[in-house]
């Protein structure tokens, strides 16, 4: 990987950190916006092989993202599919994409009804938007429920806590190496996620694996939002290439230091969940399979990079 | 005496530029000396201390330290970034301008910290040398700082003890310190231009940039900004600015008009900050040092040895112009490798001996030769300026090694620059 695509891959990390998935791609559709408008180039042919150079800019970066790939490829087809098709056809796609996605989790909703939360508790994990408008969808739809937050990296536990803080639904925190104590009193477990490989495998938040496990053992059904343009139609690597950071870390008060690993996300099977919740419908594990290899056929006939 | 006085000034001075222990202990062990030996009374010692210079600088951090807990600064600087959409050279341009703006009204040290971190992340993140950049605003915040009375500490000192006002720095400095950042802002862009282009023409480098900006706009402006506690941080700031430059109709000395400030804008805000912190975050130290400093000139002026420096040097000639230079130029040169500080308080003595000299003629030029040199003598060296230790120090704590000799290849020639363009200005001043 080049420096500059290490750059951007930690921009997007980050990013992903600080205010999820579905908000770390609209922040880059927007500044692709500026990006456009400001870029000084003569030509349709120039503005073409600039916004391909881009492209597979974005299909490097480390870990990928399936909701950038997928509209970049929407976008990078649009622009080769005439030379009539300028910055201003672009930016309006881009516009368009960026509306969709602002009421794009209402289909979700629609299919999260199905799921009876009256009375109930919820347990969440990670920092997942879509899970978060999910419950805020409830709430205001009257139902009475409480959510677990299960405290994690700080600034992923701090996101949930404002987010479920400000739309009035009760919730209480627990650390990540507790939850045992609180088996009896969860009744359902919520879980976002990055994407959907074509090892018919979620890239997920860190420490999902382990949650699962325990919510699995004790018989509780566990439910997975994901948007169908989040699913990843490339070649996957091995699970040893995910990505991860070592650093050295010096003991607070003693001359010690030691070696300190992170890894950026689980990689957990579909056949983990109960219910996977989609745009499209809610599956269980088998059934998610066809929609995948379904939209996996149609998208790799456009898709460049995706070999 | 005249030999312990010097003695122990020289030994003080020592201690100081090789920072054996902090500078405040030094200073006021030096200035407890003094007494302790019986070069100075007690009384006399106290009547050294400059308090209207140590009140002002209370004031001015107090204030400063209130207005920056709102987060308005953080805010202006993110905004101003993504206001130039990631073009390399608009940045370089804006924050070095900003730099010299903020250090202007604020001390160049609270400057560049609220600068330097945004800069660094800013263009790493965009897989750029962030170097050309921070030496930029260490020598902006120099420039900037040499503006304004409460720009740079040698100013204070140099206000303190003239009584010149807001008004009268601004008059006499502001053609060269103008001349010097449009000079300096020139040679920069031409030395770094492939560092700092423009990539326009790359959207990658584009795409990547705005990204980036998104990033640190919502990383830093995640915290809450309370609007009551903006405006009135903002309305106290124009307040103390216009409250400066109106000083000769108003008849109240600037440190008056820093702590009515300071203190109404505590009263005002007093629901949003807690006065035991905002009391803690005066840097003490600085303030011991000054004192402890006018404590240690008081006791080598006493001797008369400053006085017959001032013969001596007015023996050399007796052109105003040449003396100038010379303060000018010494000034600069010491300040580049010396703490400015202790030098402009031990020339205080030494110019107004000068003044003695050549009475009749108009010296308030020889003044303004020794602020310029002092503050932008300060560009010269990593160790001429508080500001200079600092922006290195956060470089470093943000991964960023930037060499002793690294920045002197750029700030020294850069400071004899200055220097020529002040020498150039003081000649047409008085010819």
């Amino acid at each position: 990987m080049s420096s500059k695509i290490q750059l951007f891959s930690q921009i997007l990390r980050e990013l992903e950190v600080e205010v999820g998935t579905r908000d770390m791609a609209t922040v880059v559709f927007e500044a692709l916006i500026e990006a456009i408008q400001a870029l000084e180039v003569e030509g349709h042919e120039e503005f073409e092989k600039q916004f391909d150079n881009l492209t597979k800019f974005v299909f490097d970066t480390e870990p990928k993202y399936g909701i950038l790939i997928n509209y970049f490829t929407i976008l990078l087809n649009e622009v080769k599919k005439s030379e009539k098709t300028n910055r201003e056809t672009i930016i309006k796609k881009l516009n368009e994409i960026l509306k969709e996605r602002r009421s794009e989790n209402r289909k979700i909703y629609k299919f999260a009804e199905k799921i009876n939360v009256e009375g109930k508790t919820i347990f969440i994990h990670d920092n997942s938007h879509s899970v978060h408008d999910v419950l805020k969808y409830y709430k205001r739809k009257g139902k009475h429920f409480r959510v677990i937050i299960e405290e994690q990296d700080f600034e992923k536990t701090q996101n949930s806590i404002e987010a479920l803080h400000d739309a009035g639904i009760p919730f209480s925190v627990i650390p990540s190496y507790m939850i045992s104590h609180i088996m009896a009193s969860v009744d359902m477990v919520f879980f976002g996620c990055l994407t959907l490989k074509d090892t018919m495998e979620f890239v997920m938040s860190p420490g999902t694996h382990a949650v699962l496990t325990e919510f699995a053992d004790h018989s509780i059904p566990s439910y997975l939002f994901i948007n169908t343009n989040k699913f990843s139609y490339w070649k996957s690597k091995e699970r040893g290439e995910i990505f991860y950071r070592k650093h050295t870390r010096k003991h607070h008060s003693k001359n010690i230091e030691y070696e300190r690993i992170k890894y950026s996300h689980d990689r957990i099977p579909v056949k983990s969940f109960s219910k996977i919740v989609t745009d499209e419908g809610v599956f269980n594990p088998e059934q998610i399979k066809s929609v995948f290899e379904k939209k996996y056929k149609s998208f790799r006939a456009l898709c460049k990079y995706c070999n | 005496m005249t030999t312990i006085a010097l003695g122990i000034f020289l030994f003080a001075f020592l201690l100081i530029v090789f920072e054996v222990f902090d500078k405040s202990l030094i200073a006021m062990f030096g200035a407890l000396m003094m007494v302790v030996v019986g070069i100075l009374h007690p009384e006399e010692a106290i009547e050294a201390i400059d308090f209207e210079t140590i009140l002002l600088l209370l004031a001015m951090m107090l204030l400063v330290g209130i207005a920056a807990k709102s987060g308005i600064f953080e805010w202006l600087n993110v905004k101003i970034a993504s206001f130039t959409k990631g073009n390399p050279l608009f940045l370089f341009v804006l924050f070095s301008l900003v730099t010299a703006v903020f250090s202007a009204f604020l001390d160049n040290v609270t400057t560049v910290i609220l600068i330097v971190p945004l800069t660094i992340e800013l263009m790493r993140g965009m897989g750029r040398d962030p170097k050309p950049y921070i030496f930029a605003e260490i020598i902006f915040s120099n420039i900037g700082g040499a503006l304004t009375l409460i720009g740079d500490p040698p100013n204070i000192i140099i206000a303190g003890a003239t009584g010149f006002n807001f008004l009268e720095f601004i008059l006499n400095l502001w053609i060269p310190i103008l001349l010097s950042s449009i000079l300096i802002m020139g040679i920069f862009v031409v030395l770094y231009w492939k560092k700092i282009k423009p990539i326009s023409k790359n959207l990658i480098d584009l795409c990547m940039a705005n990204v980036l900006l998104k990033k640190i706009k919502h990383t830093f402006l995640k915290k809450t900004l309370h609007k009551d506690f903006v405006a009135k941080v903002v309305l106290l700031l124009l307040l103390t600015i216009l409250g400066f430059l109106l000083q000769g109709f108003i008849g109240l000395p600037n440190y008056i008009i820093a702590f009515l400030a300071a203190i109404a804008l505590a009263i005002l805000t007093s629901k949003r900050i807690n006065i035991h912190e905002t009391f803690q975050s005066v840097e003490w130290t600085t303030l011991f040092f000054f004192a402890g400093l006018f404590i240690m000139v008081g006791g080598v002026e006493k001797t008369g040895i400053l006085e017959e420096l001032s013969l001596y040097v007015a023996g050399t000639t007796t052109n105003l112009f040449y003396l100038s230079l010379i303060v000018l130029w010494v000034s600069g040169l010491v300040s580049m490798v010396l703490d400015n500080i202790p030098f402009v308080t031990v020339m205080i003595p030494v110019i107004f001996g000068l003044e003695t000299q050549l009475i009749g003629s108009d010296t308030t030029i020889l003044w303004w030769a020794l602020s310029l040199g002092a503050c932008l003598g300060g560009n010269g060296t990593l160790v001429g300026a508080s500001a200079n230790v600092v922006s290195v120090g956060l470089a470093k704590k943000n991964g960023v090694r930037i060499s002793f000799l690294e920045y002197m290849r750029v700030g020294f020639p850069l400071t004899m620059i200055m220097l020529t363009l002040c020498s150039v200005y003081l000649f047409f001043r008085l010819h």
